[in-house]
């Protein structure tokens, strides 16, 4: 119990609470304005959350990430543009809603259902977290190697249209992470000579290029429309508790495939959304009413994306596994924190677990008036110029790299992964398995070189333990069923030619 | 601005040799096998896997080696491009001698103007997100900004 206690107490601190609620106003202004998406405002944040104890720079993040994915409904019912990626699955549909003079309905099952979300993927967090901790304690290099690896092969099947471009984005983060000094044998690699790069390649630099200044380069080549958003007149809370009662299967089911879909590495709150709308769609007594300004799709997958924020933090408290991008940065701040994520977190320090866990009720209950204040004020944050945005956040994305190191080398790598994630997302390869293969390639090379010393090279120990086992057949099954649907699918189309 | 994944496969495929080569160099930890040179080698091996699929693959839809999308037909993108990559550089060669205060608010100014924001707001814009930033990172968060020109 005294665990608990000392948890409350490091969360309700005057000056804990407060960057909570900067967090949380900064995350709905970010999610909310077009182009600036929920992985960015964590990136612009970490900088800051670096000078801070872990509670509050935990707290902070996960506030932050909470708020941006809700907010990013407010810009997608207004103007028909997502803020953020997580929105795009029903923006059509909210936005015909506010054509047809319902906007505060889809705002406010919007909100309504961010909160419920975010609530059932916490309590999901709560239950699963400490049970799953008591299983990975007995996990040696064998079951990290093999979850390593069925993580990133999540992110790249899970994530992208063409896998073998998933692949090279990974390959490129996984290259990156083998920079410097920092490897099981201690050798400097890729550093030709340079002193700077002996450190390695800072990932908190990295994700600012990948997700912010890419997005400032796609920003300056952007044909730019800045829309009038609608008005949103009337009670924002109408219809609240019809919609609970009549949706509450979809709210469910959405809540479920949420979590789950979070908590499946690589997989994060976008992808949630759009499985959920379309399942909600296949399953609807009324799937014609879709797109048609219907809510029942919006409340399954608005509960949907929340609750795979929270989903997400499973793998990445228990394992150290990052269920999405977000998580991924969280991992490598906990480790600047001496937080280390991982199941002994849960025996040794069980005071900051209650307090992510308590942080992300919070977060959940203060998106309700912050979440009613972001939309009543959304003209005014709609309004704000992007084209004067922009330029302060380059400038915010500079210091930010700086400040980790006090060196411009984390500017010049900032500047690489900018010009990088540019390139990269023009050619349609995915940057996030690039950021996932940064984070979590120290971890898969550390485990696989123990593990085949320890089993003098043979590649049958790998399997030889039985969860290592498990998970290894899994990992294989994930890469070959592309292959076989495949060939299947070149058969079945060569079958008819013949006949 | 659509490279033909065919060119993307080859350059992909020089990297992975390059780093293949290089990674034989890295020395072994005496008395084991498995040293510094497996990963990045596993890890060529992949990327190298990756080039050839996207060959293939891009050989099969061969549509000339660039496909250029709007933006990209246009000069004032490419100018505008060009200004974001040079304020960054900028800021990494000049900030230590010149100090954070000058090269952040000129950076700004130019970036601003670039994007055709009046002359007035620009210059209040760029004076307000210094003095911010020098006031969170430098009084609130003990960052070091480099002085320059305005330090002892």
């Amino acid at each position: 119990m005294s665990a608990i206690t000392t948890a409350f107490g490091l969360v309700f601190q005057p000056s804990v609470l407060v960057t909570i609620l900067l967090a949380a106003i900064f995350g709905l202004v970010v999610g909310a304005i077009p182009g600036l998406t929920a992985t960015m405002a964590i990136a612009l944040l970490v900088p800051v959350t670096f000078f801070m104890d872990p509670v509050p720079a935990v707290g902070a993040m996960v506030t932050c990430s909470a708020m941006a994915i809700f907010a990013g409904d407010i810009p997608g019912t207004l103007l028909r543009i997502p803020g953020t990626p997580a929105s795009a699955a029903y923006t059509d549909e909210a936005y015909t809603m506010t054509r047809n003079g319902e906007g505060e309905i889809a705002l406010g099952a919007n909100l309504l259902f961010s909160v419920i979300g975010g609530l059932f993927g916490t309590i999901v967090l709560i239950l699963s977290a400490p049970v799953l901790a008591e299983v990975a304690l007995q996990f040696s290099s064998f079951e990290y190697f093999w979850l390593a690896l069925l993580g990133l092969t999540c992110a790249v099947f899970i994530g992208t249209a063409s896998p073998v471009k998933g692949f090279v984005s990974l390959f490129i983060g996984l290259f990156a992470s083998t920079i410097g000094l920092n490897n099981p044998a201690g050798v400097p690699r890729f550093t030709f000579g340079n002193a700077e790069l002996t450190g390695g390649v800072n990932f908190i630099a990295a994700m600012i290029g990948l997700f912010a200044v890419s997005e400032i380069f796609r920003f300056v080549i952007s044909r730019r429309v800045q829309a009038t958003p609608q008005a949103v007149v009337g009670n924002l809370f109408r219809g609240w508790g019809r919609m609970i009662v009549r949706y509450w299967r979809q709210q469910v089911r959405g809540n479920v495939l949420g979590t789950i879909i979070g908590a499946l590495p690589g997989a994060g709150a976008d992808i949630a959304a759009w499985v959920s709308y379309a399942v909600s769609k296949k399953l609807s007594r009324t799937p014609e009413k879709f797109g048609k300004g219907h809510v029942e799709g919006i409340v399954e997958s608005t509960s949907a994306n929340n609750a795979a924020l929270a989903g997400a933090w499973v793998p990445a408290l228990v394992f150290g596994i990052p269920g999405d991008s977000i998580t991924a940065v969280v991992i490598g701040v906990l480790y600047l924190k001496n937080m280390n994520p991982g199941p002994t977190i849960f025996l040794e320090n069980p005071q900051y677990i209650y307090a992510v866990f308590i942080i992300f009720i919070l977060a959940n209950l203060v998106m309700l008036p912050l979440g009613w204040a972001a939309i009543k004020g959304a003209r005014t944050i709609l309004r704000i110029p992007r084209e004067i945005l922009m330029p302060c956040i380059l400038m915010f994305c500079i210091v930010g790299a700086f400040a980790i190191n006090n060196s411009t080398f984390g500017v010049a790598v900032m500047l690489v992964f900018g010009v990088l994630g540019f390139l990269m997302e023009e050619n349609d390869i995915p940057v996030a398995p690039c950021i996932l293969g940064i984070v979590l390639g120290p971890m898969v090379e550390e485990n696989f070189v123990t593990s085949m010393i320890k089993s003098d090279g043979s590649f049958l120990a790998f399997f030889e333990r039985p969860i290592a086992g498990a998970l290894g057949v899994v990992t294989l099954l994930v890469w070959s069923v592309p292959v076989l649907v495949g060939a299947l699918r070149s058969r079945q189309t060569a079958i008819p030619r013949e006949g | 601005m659509r490279v033909n994944d065919a060119v993307i496969g080859i350059l992909l495929l020089a990297f992975a040799i390059a780093t293949f080569a290089y990674a034989r160099t890295l020395p072994a930890i005496p008395g084991q096998e498995y040293g510094a040179a497996v990963f990045p080698m596993l890890i060529a091996v992949g990327l190298g896997g990756c080039g050839v699929l996207l060959v293939a693959s891009g050989l099969r839809h061969w549509q000339g080696a660039v496909i250029w999308s709007d933006w990209a037909r246009t000069h004032h993108a490419w100018t505008k491009l060009a200004v974001v990559f040079g304020l960054v550089m900028a800021y990494i060669l000049t900030a230590a001698t010149i100090g954070f205060v000058p090269v952040s608010i000129l950076i700004l100014l130019v970036f601003l103007r670039t994007m055709g924001v009046r002359w007035w707001v620009a210059a209040a814009a760029a004076i307000a997100t210094t003095m911010l930033i020098q006031q969170t990172f430098v009084g609130l968060l003990r960052v070091p900004l480099p002085l320059g020109l305005l330090g002892p």
